[in-house]
């Protein structure tokens, strides 16, 4: 299996005025391709920030991020995001879906990025919502839906553009169980149907264990378990 | 395009909001038309006066009237072509026209509701000033052998469907202009056009009639309300004033003699510094306005600051979030300004089409009143570039936010 993501002696520096906060410090990992990663740790322990790294939102004071064999690290703030509309699907704990729009014109926006027309657009789109079971939700809003529901499409939002890494910072993080298993399932899915590599922050142990690998970090640095 | 609906999607978010912030702007953009048309409409009228015409008036006030014999001594002024005794009559239909049974009849009441601006003038001297003025040699010669004979300009006729032959009654609201018997009879002994393409802003709406009626009709010397004069070189305007003055300084009746440019504007000017004040409020409004567009905008932003982060994690750029926020400072703007402008141009024309209150606008020289296309463009104008300025900041905000930050508050 090749490298998906390929962390580099990557070391972040934050600066509060004139105090400098050092959250990873010289942290390698690699992710190979269809790998379904778990990152745990304490808080502030520099997992979401390493997310962040991984999904092109953030950049490294030093140090490469390789992802799809592409050093996002280098790529300025414009490319980045370009990149990020194809490149890379983001899950959020709080799914933070768009209010104003349905649950299919929430799953339609990342492809407001790209020459599809519009009828081609909304064939994505419900496409996306079929594969996260909520095709017969796909005119409700975000209001109309259960907390497991907006979850899941964030989730259709972040594969509608057929993304070769998903991040999910907290994807259960604010679901009940009952919810929060049918958004591990419907991720271990995305892994092992859709051979998607994902990379997910979890505080939850049993979100954890439905992932093949675990790593844990404290204090910017990969702990060996 | 493929972005609109995302951003109509967020104005319709808050609606209350976004309703009052549209109408606020509106009503911006209808007082800038409406009082700038007054002012394109006072403009274009001031216009139309000519270099080497003056008006020489009572000093005090035009309530004064001067001295017949005044005519022989501004005659007598160097420079000084022709002089013409003028006075504003002030009349309006007692709802009384030969042929017709009026149960108004012997009534005096004056009826504002056909008010028009009619004038008493010395007609040998005072038309061959106005060459714009342009009247059929048949009814000019009829208008000067008929003692009660007048020219009405032709909106006048049309509006009133008067035809040359026809009579009418007017009565001043004006007491010493009165007589006892009751109304002034005239008879439409012509009627006058201008063209409007060379001589822009040219009344054409107004009612002149025989100096000599007046006075013979309230049975006594009436004196002059104003003197109209022509001067041979408009470059000497100043200084024939001056003489003309100078030549009443010490009398009971000392006058004031000025451009007819000047006299016209100081005439709207009885009512205040007109531009200034309009201008004025325009200006405030229109700042007002601004600030509230800049506030609804700024809270907007701030209230989704996380969907600008999410957007940008979608991958949205930083300018593509940015034109959001702007499209929509420019949409309130483009929604706001088209109402405004289309309760302008309803107002105004009412005004222009409402009885009575037509010839009252007729009767201080606004007949053309109307939001003229330029005027409607400018409102636009302004509407989207208070959209624009309003938007702005709060944009360049949501430009500047960096993901990491957003979602870290979250």
């Amino acid at each position: 299996m090749s490298t998906m993501v390929s962390v580099q002696e990557v070391t972040k520096v934050y600066k509060r005025g004139s105090e400098e906060l050092k959250v990873l410090d010289s942290l390698s990992l690699d992710v190979p391709e269809g790998e379904f990663v778990a990152l745990m740790g304490p808080s502030g322990s520099g997992k979401t920030t390493l997310l962040n790294l991984i999904a092109g939102i953030d950049q490294p004071t030093s140090g490469a991020v390789v992802v799809g064999g592409r050093n996002i690290a280098v790529l300025s703030e414009g490319e980045l995001a370009k990149w990020r509309s194809h490149s890379v699907g983001f899950i959020f704990q709080f799914y933070n879906l768009i209010p104003v729009l349905s649950a299919v014109e929430n799953v339609e926006l990342p492809l407001l990025l790209t020459k599809l027309s519009k009828k081609e657009r909304r064939e994505r789109a419900l496409t996306a919502l079929k594969v996260v079971g909520l095709a017969d939700r796909s005119s409700h809003y975000p209001r109309q839906l259960s907390g497991g529901q907006e979850q899941r499409v964030a989730i259709a939002r972040a594969i509608v553009t057929d993304p070769q890494v998903l991040v999910a910072d907290e994807p259960t993080g604010d679901l009940d169980a009952k919810s929060a298993e049918e958004i591990l399932k419907l991720m271990e899915t995305l892994n092992q149907e859709f051979k998607k590599t994902i990379v997910m922050v979890t505080h939850d142990p049993r979100a954890a264990d439905r992932a093949h690998v675990q790593r844990h970090l404290e204090k910017g640095v990969l702990q060996l378990r | 395009m493929k972005y609109l609906p995302f951003v109509f999607k967020h104005l319709r978010r808050n609606w209350v909001r976004t309703t009052s912030t549209v109408v606020a702007m509106a009503v911006c953009i209808f007082l800038l038309c409406t009082l700038r048309s007054v002012l394109s409409e006072v403009d274009s009228m001031l216009e139309a006066s000519s270099a080497t015409r003056l008006v020489t008036r009572h000093s005090v006030s035009l309530t004064f009237n001067l001295p017949v014999a005044y005519e022989s001594r501004i005659e007598s002024v160097p420079g000084v072509k022709a002089v013409a005794k003028t006075i504003w009559f002030g009349g309006s239909l007692p709802a009384k026209k030969e042929g017709q049974a009026d149960e108004t009849e012997g009534d005096s009441t004056t009826d504002w509701s056909k008010f028009f601006n009619n004038m008493a003038v010395d007609a040998d001297k005072f038309f061959p000033m106005y060459p714009e003025l342009t009247i059929p040699p048949d009814q000019w010669k009829a208008f000067r052998e008929t003692r009660q004979g007048c020219v009405i300009g032709s909106k006048l006729a049309k509006k009133f469907g008067w035809k040359v032959g026809d009579r009418f009654f007017l009565e001043s609201f004006i007491p010493p202009y009165r007589k006892r018997s009751g109304p002034f009879e005239f008879e439409v002994s012509g009627i006058y056009d201008a063209d409007l393409a060379k001589y822009p802003g040219t009344d054409v709406s107004t009612m002149y009639f025989h100096y000599e009626y007046l006075k013979e009709g309230v049975g006594r010397e009436i004196g002059v309300g104003t003197y109209a004069l022509e001067i041979a070189n408009g470059d000497q305007a100043a200084s024939v004033g001056k003489a003309i003055d100078a030549l009443f300084e010490n009398s009971s009746a000392t006058t004031i003699t000025e451009t007819e440019q000047a006299f016209k504007a100081s005439f709207i000017a009885m009512a205040g510094n007109l531009a200034f004040l309009l201008n004025g409020i325009g200006l405030a409004v229109a700042f007002t306005i601004l600030l509230v567009t800049a506030n609804t905008m700024s809270m907007a932003v701030r209230e989704r600051r996380t969907e600008i982060g999410v957007l940008k994690t979608l991958g949205f750029s930083s300018a593509h979030v940015m034109g959001f926020v702007v499209g929509e400072a420019l949409l309130l703007g483009v929604l706001g300004g088209a109402l405004g402008v289309f309760g302008s141009e309803t107002l105004l024309y009412g005004l222009s089409h409402a009885p009575g209150i037509t010839e009252i606008l007729a009767g201080m020289g606004l007949s053309g009143l109307e939001l003229k296309p330029a005027v409607a463009a400018l409102g636009l104008f302004i509407a989207v570039a208070l959209g624009l300025f309003a938007g702005f900041v709060p944009a360049l905000s949501a430009y500047r936010a960096k993901i990491t930050d957003i979602l870290r508050t979250v």
